[in-house]
């Protein structure tokens, strides 16, 4: 606790919506890694927010999507089985690109906030003055 | 800092007549700056300040080393300690030119 909460706050809010974007940015990424039927898909990347004690939010975690993924017919692929399947990771990529826009928005809120933050600073700091 | 308090170099505050005890606590009250202890503690808040200032000045040097290098893994790391510690170097110009300006006023009376 301080005098620079709001910054402090906002700070947070930015790392927590980097993390998000850096796993959006990895599961697009990888939305056409296939692998052979006998390994597990690309599983993608989710990342779990929660608000902290003295004001905030953090990264409690990131969960793992479906293993399973996606079997699909692809005989002329390096790494088809007999059967000429294989596995797809299970990404949605019309979900990610809305989440991204969520988190992208939610990073310049943040920004946004710190822009106030120092403009009620410096508003501060004109009291007294003549 | 190794900077002292103006009583260090043989200042002694000015100390004023007290009308009388029911007087004087109306007009001080609990914030009064009339007594030698609460100058001291005046100086003291100005040099934690400072303090605390060059702590943040330090942690925002760090991280523009490391922005240059390429180490910095959060752009908003660097932007908002820069933001903080300019605004604490602003609180603390204001302060110290109010203390100036007080001093001077103090300089300027006549006795």
């Amino acid at each position: 606790m301080g005098a620079f909460d709001m910054l402090r706050i906002a700070n947070s809010s930015l790392g927590m919506h980097q993390t998000w974007l850096d796993a959006l940015a990895d599961n697009i990424a990888n939305v056409n890694t296939v692998r052979s039927t006998s390994q597990t898909a690309y599983q993608a990347k989710h990342v779990m927010a929660q608000s902290l004690a003295g004001g905030g939010v953090g990264v409690a975690g990131i969960a793992l999507g479906d293993p399973t993924g996606r079997v699909e017919h692809s005989p002329d692929h390096p790494l088809a089985d007999a059967d000429g399947n294989v596995r797809a990771p299970e990404v949605d990529m019309s979900a990610q690109m809305s989440e991204l826009i969520m988190a992208q928005r939610g990073f310049q809120a943040s920004v946004q906030t710190t822009k106030t933050a120092q403009d009620t600073y410096s508003s501060a700091l004109q009291i007294g003055k003549s | 800092m190794p900077v002292s308090g103006i009583g260090a170099v043989g200042f002694t505050p000015f100390v004023p007549p007290q009308v009388g005890a029911a007087a004087a606590a109306s007009t001080t009250g609990s914030s009064g700056v009339a007594s030698a202890s609460n100058g001291q503690a005046f100086g003291n808040l100005v040099l934690d300040g400072i303090d605390r200032l060059e702590g943040l000045q330090d942690k925002t040097d760090q991280l523009a080393v490391k922005a240059a290098t390429g180490d910095l893994t959060n752009i908003h790391d660097y932007t908002i300690a820069a933001a903080e510690a300019t605004t604490t170097t602003q609180v603390t110009m204001a302060v110290r030119n109010k203390a100036v300006e007080a001093f001077n006023e103090i300089m300027r009376m006549q006795v």
